[in-house]
């Protein structure tokens, strides 16, 4: 009886035992499955997105650079476009086949173009459409530390096909098992019983995704048994259709460096470079193909093997007549389509990343950048972005070229924004700009030398009732004291000017006179004017100030001559334009904001002056109808020794600052002119930026002034030159010497009309 | 005798135009029209925001891609969806920044938002366009005695 009950003791203790081992185990396992399922599976990296381009009648656009950015986006030139990704360009026309993006369909659509202009765009049936847009390029993302990276689908979003693809060729019986499939594992069973080796695998959808949750490809007992009671409990908690979408969104489809490509939402973008819905068949059946070996069968590595692969697929979809017999030999014998792996892959251009990065951590903590997917859309211009890339890198080895390889070292920065709405359209950070590291763009705090001086003019303009262009200053030998030694500043020539007009003294970027003139007007007026345009830095309080010994990153000192640039409204540069979720719901978004800090009419006069930098100063060479078309301006810069090389220049819409220099702050062989004005006019001359609009003040006049004297002077006079003035600020008087050649009506031909004009609307305007 | 006459009258009318530009520089800070010399309309404009703004959205751009953009932005404004009207109205200020009707939307609402500084500066910018109308001018006006 004793023994018995010891031995029925033993039995029922024993399966107790194995009972809570058994629960423990399938609890572990349930909790792993759940937790996955429930919540990492659906997390997905934010993505970062070029801004998409918009094609609209009416749009000024350089016809090269749209050209360059379909070759950036892969899209490919064909004599007649007749599926999605392709295009044709013959002189003025551009036939294009879009691939579709957000709410732009897919289809083919006709771009006329006139000069530099959007004249038409109509579709296929001739039916004009305004507007057309672009996909956008991906720029990187915020990835987790093991790197997988998805593009999440939803139900409704995966297209009929894919399902009937993935039922078709992994488990036919999908829809009538329990997550295992007896009759699929005796098959294999047998098949790697006469193999004597684990050749075939039965396992069903729902026993592939559970696998997957495991991260391990072992094929041992216990490894099969812990999958198959991950999938009884997968089956058991979530429909059927819950574990194909998870499925869909969880294989393993290929490695891109460090990326894991996981999912057929981030297969379709990563190997076509559009989204799953707009895959035809055949494609669809390369990348259901790919699951069998995603490394055998990866289309780039072995495109042999992936074809043949895919074919074998739309003959498995031909015999379950998925497809006819005539779309079956059609499909078969199309090329594999794939797009350029280039700008689908890793993050690239690693400043402007830094500046989204910064911009994005003042809202989002990294654990929704890493998980939520959402979609950023930067401002960054693919094409701009390439060519000012470009410009560095190639600038740098002709420098090299020219003065040697003391200058291997040379480092530099450059940054192109929209003037008018201030948003960031390319940043480089290095000479080696495609390499992480130390970005010069935001980091490198260095004296802007002559960049200061407008900062200095425009301060004075502002107070229009003692300066205007012709205003004198004095370039004569000047001495004075500053924090106990003594400040004796000399010209970039070496020479003094004496008396020379305000305009003159700038873009001949004459020291001694821009000391002068800020001495004249005082500290505090300077910092205020440094406040308004966006420095937020305290201003010192030392004369050399005045000639550029003030420190600034390109950040900073960009965003200043932003203000200059947009005719004296303050706007905040923007590196991100806003941030959807997955969705497509606005999550955030960086609205464009302005403040008008300075009053335009001084900023025009300014800008006069930075235009004379390009026709007779330091930045002379281009022609002066491109110029005037581009309403260009600018200003070179040279720190002491030439350490540092600036250039800062507008051209159309574009506001683009360089600077060159040494990380170690040695000195360079470079002036503002033969270093950074070289990077500047590299990337203009490869963009060509189309011409800027051009606002008329009504409150400015052109007078005839000589360039010696500053006072009046006429067309047919030596030395001459037409000056812009705030109304009722024009010098009145013509010297005797000047009285034959320029008479009182010498000056701009509207002058009476505007006078007129004036009399009869008094004040408007 | 005719001669002299006439010779009299093109100096007077000379000497009013020279008196017009010796005149010391006028304060240029002020963009605004006397608006008081527009009568009730302006009145109207300036304390009843729904005639302000029924008034604003019938102003139409000049490209149709940019108008096309409009009516949706519009849209979103009159149910109140400021930050994706603003996506919108960007998106045609990438089109174009030389449109009236732009800058009178993007001032109206940035007023609707409560940011009267940034809706007085687009209306200060869009008054330095040469191609707006009378009305426009006026209309940009209005954001700026508000």
């Amino acid at each position: 009886m004793k023994f018995k009950l010891t031995i029925g003791f033993f039995i029922g203790f024993t399966s107790i035992i194995v009972l809570i081992f058994l629960s423990a185990v399938v609890a572990v396992i349930d909790y792993r499955v759940t937790t996955k399922l429930d919540g990492v599976l659906w997390t997905v990296p934010a993505k970062l997105y070029s801004r998409p381009m918009e094609l609209a009648e009416g749009l000024k656009l350089n016809q090269d650079n749209l050209i360059r950015e379909l070759e950036m986006l892969s899209y490919e030139s064909v004599i007649k476009p007749d599926s999605p990704g392709q295009f044709y360009l013959s002189k003025n026309d551009l036939k294009i086949y879009l691939r579709g993006y957000q709410d732009q369909r897919s289809g083919i659509f006709d771009v006329e173009f006139e000069q530099s202009q959007i004249k038409k765009i109509s579709n296929q049936l001739g039916i004009s459409e305004d507007l057309i847009k672009l996909e956008p390029i991906v720029i990187g993302g915020m990835y987790p530390a093991h790197m997988e990276d998805r593009v999440l689908l939803n139900w409704p979003e995966v297209p009929q096909i894919l399902i009937d693809t993935i039922l078709a060729v992994e488990d036919q019986n999908f829809f009538n098992h329990y997550g295992v499939s007896l009759k699929s594992i005796s098959r294999a069973f047998l098949k790697n019983i006469q193999a004597g080796e684990v050749e075939q695998g039965g396992s069903t959808i729902t026993q592939q995704l559970a696998k997957s949750l495991f991260f391990s490809s072992e094929q041992t007992i216990r490894r099969k048994v812990m999958e198959a009671i991950a999938s009884l409990l997968i089956e058991f908690h979530y429909s059927k259709e819950e574990i194909l979408l998870a499925y869909i969104n969880d294989v393993f489809l290929a490695q891109s460096g460090k990326r894991a490509i996981h999912g057929f939402g981030m297969g379709a973008q990563h190997f076509f470079g559009t989204s799953i819905k707009n895959l035809s068949t055949d494609q669809v059946a390369m990348l259901v193909g790919m699951l069998k070996g995603p490394s055998l069968y990866n289309p780039r590595r072995n495109p042999v093997n992936a074809t043949e692969r895919r074919n074998l697929v739309l003959k498995v979809l031909n015999r379950s007549n998925k497809i006819d017999d005539s779309n079956f030999e059609n499909l078969k014998n199309k090329q594999l389509g794939l797009s350029a792996p280039n700008y689908r892959t890793e993050t690239k251009y690693p400043a402007f990343h830094d500046l989204v990065r910064l911009e994005l951590q003042k809202n989002f903590d990294e654990e929704e950048l890493r998980t939520k997917g959402l979609a950023i859309e930067t401002n960054i211009d693919p094409v701009l972005q390439e060519s000012l890339e470009n410009s560095i890198r190639e600038t740098k080895k002709q420098l090299i070229k020219k003065y040697g390889t003391k200058l291997n070292d040379l480092e530099g920065s450059a940054i192109a924004v929209d003037i008018t709405n201030g948003e960031i359209k390319s940043v480089v950070g290095s000479t080696s700009p495609s390499s992480f590291g130390f970005n010069r763009s935001i980091n490198a705090i260095r004296p802007i030398g002559s960049l200061v001086k407008p900062l200095i003019y425009l301060t004075a303009l502002d107070k229009y009732n003692e300066y205007n262009l012709t205003t004198i200053l004095d370039d004569s030998e000047l001495s004075l004291m500053s924090g106990g030694k003594l400040w004796e500043p000399d010209n970039f020539d070496k020479k003094f000017h004496g008396e020379i007009p305000l305009h003159v003294a700038l873009w001949q970027s004459y020291n001694i006179a821009s000391a002068r003139l800020g001495l004249d007007i005082g500290y505090e007026s300077v910092e205020s004017m440094f406040t308004n345009l966006g420095i937020q830095k305290s201003v010192p309080n030392y004369p050399s100030l005045f000639i550029g010994s003030f420190e600034l990153s390109p950040y900073e000192a960009i965003q200043a001559y932003q203000t200059i640039a947009a005719d004296g409204f303050y706007t905040p540069l923007r590196s991100i334009r806003q941030i959807k979720d997955t969705k497509g719901d606005l999550e955030f978004s960086y609205p464009y904001s302005i403040e008008q800090r300075v009053r335009p009419e001084p900023v025009a006069l300014l800008k006069f002056g930075m235009q004379q930098t390009f026709i007779r100063g330091t930045a002379r060479g281009y022609p002066l109808d491109k110029i005037e078309s581009w309403n260009a301006g600018g200003k070179t810069g040279t720190s002491d020794d030439q350490r540092d090389s600036w250039f800062v220049g507008f051209a159309g819409e574009l506001l683009v600052l360089v600077w060159l220099g040494f990380d170690d702050n040695r000195p360079t062989p470079l002036t503002g002119r033969t270093g950074a004005f070289q990077v500047w006019k590299n990337f203009i001359n490869s963009i060509n930026p189309v011409e800027s609009d051009k606002n008329v003040l009504p409150r400015i006049e052109y007078v005839w002034t000589d360039m010696k004297d500053g006072l009046l002077s006429g067309k047919k006079c030596k030395n001459s030159l037409l000056v812009p003035f705030i109304k009722g600020t024009e010098p009145k008087i013509i010297p005797n010497v000047r009285r034959s050649c320029a008479t009182k009506f010498d000056r701009s031909d509207s002058g009476v009309l505007d006078k007129l004009r004036e009399v009869f609307e008094g004040g408007q305007g | 005798m005719k001669l002299l006459r006439l010779s009299i009258v093109i100096f007077v009318f000379l000497n009013i135009l020279s008196c017009a530009s010796n005149q010391s520089p006028r304060d240029i800070s002020n963009y605004s029209v006397p608006v008081d010399n527009f009568s009730k309309t302006v009145e109207l404009l300036v304390a009843n925001e729904a005639f302000l703004e029924d008034e604003i959205l019938k102003i139409n751009a000049q490209n149709p891609s940019v108008q096309r953009i409009l009516i949706s932005a519009d849209d979103l404004l009159t149910q109140e969806k400021f930050l994706q009207a603003n996506s919108e109205l960007e998106r045609a200020y990438r089109i174009t920044k030389q449109d009236g009707a732009l800058y009178l939307r993007l001032a109206h609402l940035r007023y609707k938002q409560g940011l009267f500084q940034e809706s007085e500066s687009f209306a200060s910018k869009g008054l330095l366009l040469s191609n707006i109308s009378s009305w426009e001018r006026l209309l940009l006006n209005v954001y700026l005695k508000n």
